[in-house]
Order: structure tokens, then C-alpha cells, then sequence
């Protein structure tokens, strides 16, 4: 599962993996921006407009039905958030072409469209069509409202937020409300063009038969000029040593801890920070799961993950309000556990055979295979799976103490509420 | 072993052990990963029925949820444990008619599939393990409570039905799990894991033969006694409980779905075409493709979180559509304006068309997934129909069928609305 690169113009690449073992030609385009107050709602409502028409298939359900036409050739648009990098992201996949009828045709019909609506949008005087940009406009900030809906998610980015308070990494993925709110089609159209123009576009395509693609995708309508550097993520090295309990009318309390790392991506020791987090929450033979629910009954999930970019590990747990103390105690015993090297053989081993196979695993889902590349894509530095295992393989139990020792308590957030009194 | 060709050109074998259990390997050349699901036919649904000798049953509701948890108990290595040592991940989930128990895994395909047959056929429950089990369950159940998406469903559900069990929750709720007993949960378990009731699917780049010895070998010693399941669903009108539901939480915006019981639950063949054709029909309605989507849309009545759709098997059928809104009794009347307008004008035979080749991209796709397949081919294995015969059914699928099923399917008395506004 390794990717030809072609460089198809200046700061344009595409990546080309060619296998018989999918049904399907999948393609994904990424255009990296940096995380700012002053863009980032701008590169959120981009992906929503563009998709409502293109100037071959002026709206969306002219667009849709093309795709449907095209044996269900399916699309879609979002915007995604790595380290400190805004990336705009558009997935396409259509049936692989000897599966279907005219395959050749319908794929070239397909990328074509696809390709108009990221290279050429539909414009009117220098600017979106308006009627799809305001009604976008009004979806973004409500979506934006709508994180309240998901108790998980509202509790992790509240502790994120609070964690990262002034660093650019605490702007919402989607903007913030005000923000939206002052938005103009001119001058996010104009903003969209410079994107196009100089900031970094990575294009991923996995299926059979892919030769005829650097000249299907070197046809979309590039008009590049000199490309933009991006800066480097920030780190911020203290710790703030704050908790937070926010209060809703939820039935069950959320807790979020979140810790700041000594190692990122492209330190040397990355890995031991890899194994340390699958060791404490990533999996069900993990010290959080075996803790926290098997033996304290306190939880139905918890878990750790880990941001590599930016150098964040968060412990999330759904609990009982009452729990909140005790969990917390537990919570903040394992990771002291790693950090005196409480590290058994087969928690080590199972760790290490967990992540690879979650590697390997990755390599059957052609969307996994492409989106493993982002955080390499934003520090310039893409990895093969098989150096990435062999990387995971050599960790030792020092490697990973060390790593746990860099872990650093920041914020203690709970999201708490009345109803979950027993 | 009896072999069939899928449409992209792989080999499902299907046989039967000696005791009568199921197996569906599906070789895939190439992929790393190797999935398989072994699966009891018996989901929440299946809270009352009749045990030879012992009479009419009705048990606790939740109870096929917390068995399937109490399975990963072992009197000596966490079930965890064991597939963690081979780097499989497992786990497990319950359904209305379903309780699957599955892992994927890289390495050591025999020794884990292996662990899987036989941690199911071996619970271990004590009277400590299943009281544990219950704070876990509790906060299971409370996350759910959570979850605006769960508690709208829910409320839909209890709106359409009178007494189908398909009104409550799959995992139960926090009361009801409190009469779950250490008895009672091996009178369901006796009754329900038995190999007839059961089967096995595999997808993976594994041989075929090689499974059917596993799977033979690991359940000849199985202690199990056949027993005949008798079922047992209350009398269900065919009328709506009430036709409008409303409820309060936290959320930022309202959301409103109409949903519709339909009356009729088929099996087999018949079930595959009634599926096919509601989604073609709920699609024409909610999909991006559609003039009707773009019109409420643009009416700003709907967002993207709009969904229409069909839920069938051989003991329920309803559909649902709906999503946020910011105006809900608009949003009603509009609806039900498009629904009125598409039984009246009915499907024309190019979107038909159009969404024949649609359907038959979006299966292709899925081909991608061993996950889905799996779990596809055992689901499917359980109602009587074959995910195999998807295109032919697709393909056999005539306009007049589609419009037919149209004009019986929804009917406004058989319809109820259930509704979410923030506190």
C-alpha cells in the first residue's frame, strides 16, 4: 500500500496507490491553511458551498443526480483539524472501473465533476453565488451551536478549549459564531482563489487501473502560483493545573483530563509516547479500561487518545456524577503507574501487536489508507506503514516510562449534571 | 459446502456442522484483516416465549443485552485478555433480533477463532460477576439518555407502537436490569444458544475448508439441548399509540421525525423487495438527488442531518424521516404536503432507473468492508433472505412493484411524530 508521487504543479501533489483489491477508485484532495481566528471560519464554510453546485451542474441535486447516474459515485466535503492546520478535505469514490459498465467512462465523467467543483467553483462577479453562501452561512453557525448536542464531544472540546486558551489550537474546527456571522462572498471567494493559488494541495487516489489519472487530475483547471509556507505548530511547554465542573441537566457527567506531551510527531521518541497512550486507554486490555471499568465499576467507557501534532493526551470517561472523585483518583494513579514504569511484558507486548494490527487493519479500508498520511502531510514528513511498524516494534519499557513521564496534568474538566443520582 | 459467486466475482461458502450450526466464509484474496461474527438469533425483542414444560416466559427487558455482556466473563483469563494475546480486537453488540459477538484480527486467525467459539458457549455468571455488571450496564444506559438522536427514536417508537417490544430501549432500562437474575439469564441462554439458532460468518483472506474445521471441531463438544423456540410478540393494533410526542433537553436546535408502522412484516424474498423498494421510495424523497429535499432546504425547513429511511425484518417494519428543523409543525405539514404529492404522482421509470444503478454502486462499495459484509451476510442469513440476491432482486424490481408498495406503505393514521425541543 505505498503511494507514486507525481507533482502535477507547484505545490500540488498527487499520490497514487495502485491495487486490485478494492471494488472501488477513491480519491481525496486536502488543502492545508493554517488554524487562525481570522480564516478559520472561512475555510469551514468553503466545503458547504462548494458542494451546493458546480458551473456544469448548477445545483446540488443536478450534481447528486449526476453521481447516482455514475453507478453511485459518492462525494462529500468537510474540514478537518491536525496540530495547528486547517485542511479542507474532499472524498470521491466511484466502482472500480471493470465492475460496471463503460467503467473508463465513468470514472473519467466523475473525477471530472469532482474536479470542478474543488478547482472551479461557481462564482457570480467575483464571488459565491450568494443564495448558497448565506444559506451555508446560517447551516455553519448552527452547527457550530449544535456541539451542545453531543455531550461527549462538547465535553472533550470544552477541556481542549479551556487547555489551550490563546494558542491557536483552541479555535473550533468549524469557526466561531461571531465570526461566521461577519463573513462576505467576496472576500471568502477571494480567500478560497489564494488557497487554490499557493497553499498546499495533497491529492490521494487508491484503486486498480490508475494510469490515466495524473493526466485526468492535471486537467482540472490549476492556475497556481509561488506556494505558501505554513508555520510549524507552537508549543507551549507549562501547565496551567486547572479544573473546571461545568453544570447541564445531563444524566450522566462526562470527565476530561487532559495532559500536554513532551514528544510530538517528529521528535525522536514519538513512538514510546504512542505505546505509553495504548498502554493506559486505547484498548479494552488497557491499565483505564481494566481499572476504571472491570474492577471499579465506575464506567462503561473510558478511554485515552492522542493528538501527536500538537501534544495533547486526553483520558475521557462517562461516570456517575458521584464517581467524579474517585475516578478521578483512579484515573491519575495509572498514568503515575506508567510513569514508575509499572509496565508489564504482556501489557507492553499486547500494546505493541494492538497498534500494528490497528496498522494493518488500516491498509483494508482505502479511506484509512489515505487519511493516515495527514499528520505526515502537515509536518512535511509522510511515513510508510511499514517503517511506522517497525518504529512501534523497537519501543522498549524505558521508552515508554520516559514518555509517560513527560506527561504533564493540565486541566481536570467534568461536565455534571442532577440527573444520574441513583 | 455449497459455493455461490458474489458480484465482484469472490466465492461465499456456506455449510452446516454436525449439531446443525450455520457457517458463511467468505474469502477475500489480499485484505490483511480476517472478521468473523458468531451470532444468536435473539435480540430484545425475544423478552417472551414459550420453554416446553415450563410454560410462557417473560422475562426482564434488557436481558439479551446484559448476557451478551456477562459472556466476556471467564473463570480464569478476561476474555479481553485472551484475544489481545493474538492482537485480535474483540467485541460485541445486540440488536432487536441479533446478538453478535465478533473480532478481527491479523495474526493467529485459527487460535481466535477459536476463542471466540468457545468463550460463547461457555458463560460464567455468579451472583458478584452480574451485580457488577449492572453499574456498568447503568452507565451504559445513562450515556444513551444523553444522546438526542436515541431519545427522539425511542420516543418515535413508543408514539407508533401499543405494545411491540420494539418500543423500548435494546439494552433496557436502568430499572429493568435490576430483576436480571443469575437464573434467568441461563434460562435464556439454554433456550436461545443453541446451534440451529446460531451461525458463524467469516470474511477474510482465509480458506474456506480451513473454517468449517475450526468451526466443526470447536462446537462437537458443545453441551446444548435442542429445544424448539416458540416466540411470543403481544397483539399489536394497527393503529398508532399516539400521533404526536413531544420532549425536552438540552439541545441547540429542535428536531422533528415522522414516522410510519407498517403492518406487514415479510420474510425471505418478499423482504429483500419490500426493502429495496422503501429505499428507493424514502430516497426519492430524502436524498440530496431530490427536488423535494432541495425545496425544504432551500425553505430552510431542513439541514443535512435530514434521513429518511426503512427498518424491516420478519418481526417489525417501520420507517422513519426526519432531522433537525427549526420550525417542527412546519416541517410537519410540509412533509406530509410531499408525501401526499409522491403517492399521487408515484415513481417514473427514469428515476428508477437512476437509482437502480445508485443502489447497485452503493453494494459494490460495500464489498470494501469485511466488517459490513460479515455482519450483512449474518443479519441477512437470520431473515430468511441472502445479501447475495441483492442485485438480482434489484434487478427484477419493476415500477409497478415499487409504486404498489408506495401506495400501501404510508398511510397518515399509520403515522406518529415524535419531537425534541431544546429546554
Amino acid at each position: 500500500m505505498n503511494f507514486a508521487h507525481h507533482q502535477i504543479a507547484e505545490g500540488v501533489d498527487l499520490y497514487l496507490c495502485e491495487t486490485d483489491k478494492f471494488a472501488t477508485v477513491t480519491v481525496k484532495v486536502f488543502i492545508q491553511d493554517s488554524l487562525a481566528l481570522e480564516t478559520a471560519a472561512a475555510n469551514a464554510l468553503i466545503p458547504l458551498v462548494l458542494i451546493q453546485g458546480t458551473k456544469s451542474y448548477p445545483t446540488r441535486v443536478e450534481l447528486v443526480q449526476k453521481m447516482e447516474n455514475l453507478y453511485g459515485a459518492a462525494f462529500w466535503t468537510d474540514v478537518e483539524k491536525i496540530g495547528e492546520r486547517q485542511i479542507l478535505e474532499f472524498y470521491f469514490d466511484v466502482a472500480a472501473p471493470h465492475l460496471i459498465p463503460n467503467g473508463r467512462q465513468v470514472l473519467r465523467e466523475g473525477l471530472a465533476a469532482f474536479g470542478e467543483l474543488i478547482t472551479d467553483p461557481l462564482a457570480e462577479g467575483g464571488a459565491f453565488h450568494r443564495d448558497f453562501f448565506h444559506k451555508e452561512q446560517a447551516n455553519l453557525a448552527k452547527m457550530v451551536a449544535g456541539i451542545i448536542n453531543d455531550k461527549q464531544a462538547y465535553a472533550v472540546w470544552q477541556a481542549v478549549k479551556a487547555m489551550c486558551k490563546g494558542e491557536p489550537y483552541g479555535l473550533y474546527k468549524y469557526g466561531e459564531r461571531e465570526q461566521i456571522e461577519k463573513l462576505e462572498p467576496e472576500a471568502v471567494y477571494a480567500h478560497y482563489q489564494e488557497l487554490l493559488q499557493s497553499n498546499p494541495i495533497a491529492i490521494f487516489v487508491v484503486g486498480q487501473s490508475l494510469e490515466e489519472l495524473p493526466e485526468l487530475i492535471g486537467a482540472w483547471p490549476w492556475r497556481r502560483k509561488a506556494l505558501k509556507e505554513l508555520p510549524p505548530v507552537s508549543v507551549k511547554e507549562e501547565v496551567r493545573e486547572q479544573e473546571i465542573i461545568e453544570t447541564q441537566d445531563v444524566h450522566q457527567a462526562v470527565l476530561v483530563m487532559g495532559y500536554r506531551t513532551a514528544q510530538r510527531y517528529l521528535s525522536p521518541d514519538y513512538y514510546g509516547l504512542l505505546v505509553a497512550n495504548g498502554i493506559l486507554g486505547a484498548f479494552p486490555h488497557s491499565k483505564l479500561f481494566v481499572n476504571v471499568r472491570e474492577k471499579a465499576s465506575l464506567a462503561y467507557y473510558v478511554d485515552s487518545s492522542l493528538e501527536g501534532s500538537k501534544g495533547l493526551l486526553t483520558v475521557t470517561a462517562g461516570i456517575a456524577p458521584q464517581s467524579y472523585g474517585q475516578a478521578v483518583e483512579i484515573i491519575r494513579r495509572q498514568v503515575a503507574e506508567l510513569q514508575y514504569g509499572t509496565i508489564s511484558d504482556d501489557e507492553l507486548n499486547r500494546t505493541k501487536i494492538g497498534l500494528i494490527s490497528g496498522i494493518r487493519k488500516m491498509l483494508d479500508d482505502p479511506a484509512a489508507v489515505i487519511d493516515r498520511n495527514l499528520i505526515g502531510l502537515v509536518h512535511k514528513e509522510l511515513r510508510s506503514p511499514q517503517m511506522v511498524m517497525e518504529r512501534i516494534a523497537a519501543v522498549t519499557k524505558e521508552q515508554v516510562q520516559k514518555a509517560a513521564q513527560g506527561l504533564q496534568l493540565d486541566t481536570v474538566y467534568c461536565l455534571s449534571g442532577p440527573k444520574g443520582e441513583a | 459446502m455449497q459455493i455461490y459467486m458474489t458480484i465482484t466475482n469472490e466465492l461465499l461458502h456456506c455449510g452446516k456442522t454436525a449439531n446443525g450450526l450455520p457457517v458463511l466464509a467468505l474469502p477475500k484474496k489480499g485484505f490483511q484483516k480476517k472478521y468473523a461474527v458468531f451470532a444468536a438469533h435473539y435480540g430484545s425483542l425475544d423478552s417472551e416465549f414459550e420453554v416446553p414444560g415450563k410454560g410462557v416466559i417473560k422475562v426482564p427487558d434488557g436481558i439479551a443485552h446484559f448476557l451478551e455482556h456477562k459472556l466476556f466473563e471467564d473463570e480464569t483469563i478476561p476474555v479481553f485478555e485472551r484475544f489481545a494475546k493474538y492482537g485480535a480486537s474483540v467485541n460485541a453488540y445486540t440488536s432487536y433480533n441479533m446478538t453478535a459477538y465478533l473480532f478481527s484480527t491479523i495474526d493467529y486467525f485459527p487460535e481466535a477463532l477459536g476463542e471466540l467459539l468457545h468463550f460463547v458457549q461457555t458463560p460464567y455468571l455468579t451472583e458478584e460477576n452480574v451485580a457488577k455488571e449492572r453499574g456498568i450496564i447503568e452507565q451504559e444506559l445513562r450515556m444513551y439518555d444523553d444522546h438526542p438522536d436515541r431519545r427522539i427514536y425511542r420516543n418515535l417508537l413508543t408514539a407508533l407502537y401499543h405494545n411491540h417490544p420494539i418500543r423500548l430501549d435494546v439494552g433496557g432500562t436502568v430499572e429493568s436490569i435490576r430483576d436480571i437474575t443469575v437464573e434467568l439469564l441461563w434460562e435464556c441462554y439454554r433456550l436461545f444458544y443453541q446451534p440451529a439458532n446460531m451461525a458463524v460468518a467469516v470474511v477474510g483472506d482465509v480458506d474456506a475448508a480451513e473454517v468449517m474445521d475450526i468451526v466443526d471441531s470447536q462446537v462437537e463438544q458443545w453441551r446444548f439441548q435442542a429445544q424448539q423456540i416458540k416466540r411470543l410478540l403481544p397483539e399489536e393494533p394497527d393503529s398508532v399509540n399516539q400521533p404526536w410526542i413531544e420532549e425536552r433537553m438540552s439541545i441547540s436546535q429542535p428536531r422533528y421525525y415522522l414516522g410510519f408502522k407498517h403492518n406487514k412484516y415479510l420474510t425471505g424474498r418478499e423482504l429483500l423487495k419490500q426493502q429495496l423498494a422503501m429505499n428507493m421510495i424514502w430516497h426519492s424523497l430524502g436524498a440530496r438527488s431530490s427536488p423535494v429535499f432541495a425545496k425544504l432546504y432551500a425553505d430552510g425547513l431542513i439541514n443535512d442531518s435530514f434521513e429518511a429511511g426503512f427498518h424491516g425484518s420478519p418481526q417489525y417494519a417501520f420507517s422513519m424521516v426526519g432531522g433537525e428543523t427549526d420550525d417542527p409543525e412546519k416541517l410537519d405539514r410540509a412533509l406530509r404536503d410531499a408525501i401526499a404529492g409522491l403517492v399521487d404522482s408515484k415513481l417514473g421509470a427514469e428515476l428508477v432507473e437512476r437509482m437502480k444503478r445508485h443502489i447497485l454502486g452503493s453494494y459494490l462499495t460495500a464489498f470494501n468492508s469485511l466488517d459490513y459484509l460479515a455482519n450483512s451476510l449474518i443479519s441477512h442469513w437470520f431473515h430468511g433472505t441472502s445479501y447475495l440476491d441483492v442485485p438480482e432482486a434489484l434487478e427484477s424490481l419493476t415500477v409497478d412493484e415499487i409504486n404498489q408498495c408506495l401506495s400501501e406503505a404510508l398511510k397518515p393514521e399509520w403515522s406518529a411524530v415524535s419531537v425534541l425541543l431544546p429546554e
